[in-house]
């Protein structure tokens, strides 16, 4: 039996339509995938309508993204981006979706202060409580304060809200070239999005080389030239006890060029590699249950 | 002004927001009469209806419970909102939406009041008033039934306890966070408990209101992990003299073997298919 339930693809790799997306995802055999908020608003029939295609689709929305350049700002810039979150969330809530991805600022105008990071994360945290929403930070490599895992998880320890943690994604760690030691140091359940990728090349040393590799020249695991680094980190993840999703966060322009079913072919080939020869996921985990709770539909 | 705060670290008071209980609670029905009916044997009587819309204001000794109909969609009743008495509404509005609250948007008439809202657990609100001394929000919004008495006692006594509020799987802390944050709520010890049914976490307001989190059993069904609030709780100084003095006007108790009326508390069968409430003996 083949168990690649824990990896999901992501809209962003492949062109088209969403009801195209969802259904090469499906057809590929992936029970999961992660949503960008232009998949709602570029919809033809509009939000509600695309919405309505996710939930008849069958596939969990493994999470919705993403919030950029939320933390660190003040007056009326502050206000703004909670408006801008605000709508995200409701988004995300009316997709039964419960983890919200929010990027670290790489914007100029934002505060460097950790304290008031953390104070504003935690804001973000408690806006999407009610709906039943985490909050996963994620360091961007190219982050104006925050640009490793290691920092984001250090604010989101002083933001100390119980649906607030971290998102992996390991391009930015490679880019950073962020030692996988300190992972230790990490709460496993407060990892609430791990996102995988590779690239071609050995290093982005610059921050607008990181920006170019990462918006057009991903590749999915097993593709690269990081692939031992990706088999420690994924097992690293493992052997800490994260047991949540993965999702292939591929920004490639050459898939963009190519049929969908092709590129979810290649996720497949990369996720069964993840699942069988490296974290051996032959059979479901014994008493897993959180698939079960993650499928709840909220009715409001 | 600033200078006690920027020159002295006397951090917040234990009541940020000068709680002071329960001004009303209310439920959403598109039957406002049988939930009526309900509220009468309790003890509530009609005493005020709203100027503009279809909501009715029912009272026993302090506590206010407002059904409405006006925006109600389902004949089986909602909690809908509670208000919290604060000393100043405006500014636990502000603190709230400052700190991560959503704001209910205003929808008012002419000459009506804007009460302050933000949103709580599933659909419900949350509202702020701060006036309810002299002059409240019932002489600008409701006009008197004629002839009723406006303060009509309580029947044994009954007083606000707090609310029980249903939450899903693993939102414990969640929820626990959301109350500490806006209001100022803490978790109690779990040696302390009220009432026949002690499961979940109880949060103390600073004023001794009390709200439950109740989570759902680890093999509930799917259907049973929707947050709302589930019901509300009355203080009564002697249980059992209060399910006889509620018997007598027809109010039916839960006796089970697992959940029966005793000292400690009592609960009354659901009615409507959603209303139920509680007796807990208050210490």
């Amino acid at each position: 039996m083949k168990n690649i339930a824990d990896f999901g693809m992501d809209t962003i790799t492949m062109a088209g339509t969403l009801p195209a997306k969802l259904a090469a995802v499906r057809d590929a055999g992936f029970g999961q995938i992660m949503l960008s908020a232009r998949d709602l608003t570029g919809h033809d029939a509009g939000v509600d309508a695309a919405v309505a295609a996710v939930r008849a689709s069958g596939l969990r929305v493994t999470g919705f993204q993403v919030l950029r350049d939320f933390e660190g700002l003040s007056g009326h810039l502050h206000e703004y981006k909670v408006d801008v979150a605000r709508s995200m969330l409701a988004m995300c809530a009316a997709l039964g979706c419960r983890v919200l991805l929010a990027c670290s600022s790489a914007s100029p105008h934002a505060s460097t202060d950790p304290d008031a990071i953390a104070h504003d994360l935690r804001k973000l945290a408690m806006l999407a409580l009610p709906l039943q929403i985490k909050v996963a930070f994620e360091g961007l490599s190219w982050g104006r304060t925050i640009n490793e895992y290691t920092q984001a998880w250090d604010v989101v320890c002083r933001a100390d809200m119980p649906n607030l943690g971290i998102g992996i994604d390991s391009y930015h760690v490679f880019a950073t070239q962020t030692p996988l030691d300190a992972l230790q140091d990490v709460d496993p359940d407060k990892i609430l999005l791990v996102q995988l990728s590779d690239f071609m090349w050995n290093e982005v040393r610059t921050p607008e080389e990181r920006i170019d590799t990462a918006r057009h020249f991903r590749v999915f695991p097993g593709e690269g030239v990081h692939s031992a680094m990706l088999v420690d980190l994924v097992r690293r993840l493992d052997r800490l006890g994260y047991r949540g999703d993965y999702s292939f966060e591929v920004f490639n322009d050459d898939y963009q060029q190519m049929p969908q079913a092709t590129v979810a072919a290649r996720a497949r080939r990369s996720a069964l590699w993840l699942a069988e020869d490296i974290l051996r996921r032959s059979v479901p985990l014994p008493g897993e249950m959180r698939l079960r709770n993650e499928m709840r539909n909220p009715t409001t | 002004m600033t200078l006690a705060t920027t020159r002295e670290a006397i951090g917040e008071a234990p009541n940020p927001l000068g709680l002071e209980g329960l001004e009303f609670v209310e439920y959403e029905t598109t039957k406002p009469q049988a939930l009526g009916q309900v509220l009468e044997t309790m003890g509530f009587h009609p005493v005020a209806r709203h100027r503009s819309r279809e909501v009715l204001l029912y009272r026993q000794g302090d506590m206010n419970i407002v059904v409405n109909a006006h925006h109600a969609t389902d004949e089986t009743p909602v909690l809908s909102a509670f208000a919290l008495r604060v000393r100043d509404a405006a500014a636990a509005y502000q603190r709230a939406v400052d700190r991560g609250a959503w704001p209910v948007p205003a929808d008012v008439k002419p000459m009506e009041l804007h009460i302050p809202a933000i949103h709580g657990v599933g659909s419900s609100r949350i509202y702020f008033v701060d006036r309810w001394r002299e002059f409240s929000i019932w002489d600008v919004d409701f006009v008197p039934i004629p002839t009723v008495e406006k303060r009509p006692p309580a029947v044994a006594g009954m007083h606000w306890f707090g609310l029980v509020q249903y939450i899903g799987l693993g939102r414990m802390e969640d929820w626990t966070e959301f109350y500490a944050e806006l209001f100022g709520w803490q978790p109690l010890p779990d040696e302390r408990r009220f009432g026949i049914l002690p499961s979940g976490r109880l949060l103390q307001s600073p004023d001794g209101l009390m709200l439950q989190l109740i989570e759902p059993e680890p093999d509930a069904f799917e259907a049973e992990h929707e947050e709302l609030l589930q019901r509300v709780g009355f203080g009564v100084s002697d249980v059992l003299a209060a399910v006889k003095e509620l018997r007598g006007r027809g109010v039916e108790f839960v006796e089970s073997e697992k959940v029966h009326s005793e000292s400690r508390g009592a609960v009354t069968r659901t009615q409507l298919g959603s209303v139920m409430f509680e007796l807990v003996k208050k210490a």
